[in-house]
């Protein structure tokens, strides 16, 4: 899942895996949308974290479809 | 005369609702604020991101403390309403962070951003937040 914070709460993108492998045409459909609103948002300087129960947040640089989770935090300056 | 008398006693009530109003919209606002539908959305990640002892802490403490990944005795402590992080050290408040986004959060939304950032990012977390020594 993609979790993008913004004003509105989060926007979220779901995709399935299993359907990826099986070359389910909705579910790339999905990935690849899922793909560029990240690059779209690290191009806004977003900070993309990776959440996987049971192991540490880890800040990645590139999407990853295997993530259970990514979250995507907008730019941040001091207050 | 009743006329005067039912008059002033209306009046005296406006007046009286007009004072408690502002009040009343203090308390009930949090409550209202949480309803909305961005407050929502955004408690869900905050449920979903944190652990059952961290929301606890949240809701019966007010702050949630996050320990520094680098340093040991240090620990940031984010408010659950918007304002300072507090670092603490040995458990003394050595410095106040101030750290925003530039869009609009909710705030559910602001306690995610401070611990994710912490957690896996804490050196631009530093480098990024205005800080506030304690010289106490």
């Amino acid at each position: 899942m993609l979790r993008v914070m913004s004003r509105r709460g989060d926007d979220r993108l779901t995709w399935d895996e299993q359907k990826i492998q099986t070359g389910d045409a909705e579910a790339i459909a999905a990935i690849e949308e899922a793909e560029r609103i990240f690059a779209q948002e690290r191009a806004k300087g977003a900070t993309a974290f990776r959440i996987d129960t049971g192991k540490p947040v880890q800040r990645i640089e590139k999407f990853d479809p295997t993530a259970e989770q990514i979250v995507l935090v907008p730019r941040v300056v001091g207050g | 005369m009743n006329q005067t008398s039912q008059l002033l006693t209306a009046l005296c009530w406006i007046i009286i609702a007009l004072a408690v109003s502002p009040m009343l919209w203090l308390i009930v606002q949090p409550y209202v604020r949480s309803m909305s539908r961005s407050e929502r959305r955004a408690t869900d990640l905050l449920r979903d991101t944190l652990t059952s002892e961290q929301m606890r802490q949240l809701l019966w403490q007010g702050y949630l403390e996050i320990p520094s990944p680098t340093k040991p005795r240090r620990v940031y402590r984010v408010p659950r309403t918007r304002g300072y992080v507090q670092v603490l050290e040995n458990g003394r408040t050595i410095m106040r962070l101030c750290l925003q986004p530039i869009e609009h959060l909710p705030d559910a939304d602001m306690i995610v951003l401070h611990k994710l950032m912490i957690e896996a990012n804490e050196e631009t977390y530093l480098q990024k937040a205005n800080k506030y020594m304690c010289l106490d």
